[in-house]
């Protein structure tokens, strides 16, 4: 009878031969009418949120922009080091409490109307950077941050779904989490669960 | 959380692959699951609690997907499974024999099997996955691992 090992070995050996080399740059392109969409509803939250992040460092590097910036975690602010590279991904790292680093990490490329690429703008990556968050946590409370909001929305479920509305300033954002699967936003009404699992 | 596609890529791709793999049974199938799973997480504004809960959905959508495609219509040029298998460069005849029993598997057994064996996950965790119950997952292995009894003993006698 087979045993785990003998098995993994057996698939390595299947995906060494058959699996074809993956671009980033291809998945991107093939992309575009989704991506289009995305970028747009990202791109109206982002004065607000450049408003929001003080005391700024900035230094532009070649093919790539370097600042430190305070991200909202959890509701606490702390300083992180962003890296902007020329495809428009970015990583932002900061440190934890424990002494330890996390790098939170994304972007891409936006469609404009007209079709043609380009790499996300450094306002539109922070608008990225500051969307809310849902934590789980150990004590069976669900928790979503938002800036310096912090709001246990525990009680709100009602068949597995939450919906919650965000305000920060004039910025209001509509947040629909499924419970334990994921949650999405917009700035204009609740996400289907449907359109986002 | 998100993570960018370049990571993914390098985290993932294998497992996604062989996930795929396993269900479609197909080379050029697998790939464009894989594909076509980094492309909807590329276009999805839904973000994860950890790299966990990502690769789980990661999974879920690359096997709905190769379910799909194994199950569509309109079926491309395929290469068999038996003609695949005689290009693999399996390192022993031991790999060989059991890609091919493996494959001979129902589709709802080898999904599970694949989930069990080489992502090494729990039952709890399949049942996340296939969105099924931990009984379902469990009955699914035993039921999967008797099949396999069936055809090594078969193909002894």
């Amino acid at each position: 009878m087979m045993d785990k090992e003998q098995y993994k070995k057996t698939f390595d050996t299947v995906a060494s031969f058959g699996m074809e080399p993956l671009e980033v740059r291809r998945i991107m392109k093939n992309s575009r009418k989704h991506a289009y969409m995305n970028k747009i509803a990202a791109a109206a939250a982002v004065v607000a949120v450049l408003a929001g992040s003080t005391g700024v460092a900035y230094a532009a590097n070649v093919g790539g922009i370097q600042r430190t910036l305070q991200l909202w975690l959890h509701g606490d602010q702390t300083n992180a080091e962003l890296v902007i590279n020329e495809n428009g991904e970015y990583s932002a790292v900061y440190q934890l409490e424990d002494g330890s680093t996390e790098t939170r990490s994304g972007g891409g490329i936006a469609i404009e109307a007209d079709g043609t690429e380009r790499p996300l703008t450094e306002e539109e990556i922070m608008a990225q950077l500051f969307m809310p968050e849902v934590e789980y946590k150990d004590d069976g409370t669900v928790w979503v941050y938002y800036y310096d909001q912090k709001i246990d929305v525990t009680d709100l479920f009602e068949d597995g779904v939450c919906y919650v509305k965000l305000v920060n300033g004039d910025e209001t954002l509509y947040m629909t989490i499924e419970y334990d699967n994921g949650y999405s936003v917009s700035s204009d009404k609740y996400p289907e669960p449907e359109s986002f699992n | 959380m998100r993570q960018s596609l370049e990571e993914l890529i390098a985290c993932h791709q294998k497992s996604l692959y062989t996930a795929a793999f396993s269900v479609c049974r197909n080379v050029d199938d697998a790939n464009d699951v894989v594909q076509d799973t980094f492309i909807q997480y590329y276009t999805s504004k839904k973000q994860f609690r950890d790299k966990e809960h990502l690769k789980a959905w990661l999974l879920r959508v690359a096997i709905n997907r190769a379910r799909d495609i194994s199950r569509s219509f309109w079926k491309r040029n395929r290469i068999s499974i038996e003609e695949c298998m005689e290009e693999i460069p399996f390192e022993n005849q031991e790999e060989h024999d059991l890609l091919e029993t493996v494959m001979k598997l129902p589709e709802k057994y080898r999904e599970v099997i694949h989930l069990y064996y080489y992502e090494e996950l729990s039952v709890k965790e399949i049942s996340e996955i296939l969105r099924i119950t931990e009984g379902s997952v469990k009955m699914r292995l035993s039921r999967g691992r008797k099949f396999l009894r069936d055809v090594v003993k078969e193909e002894e006698s």
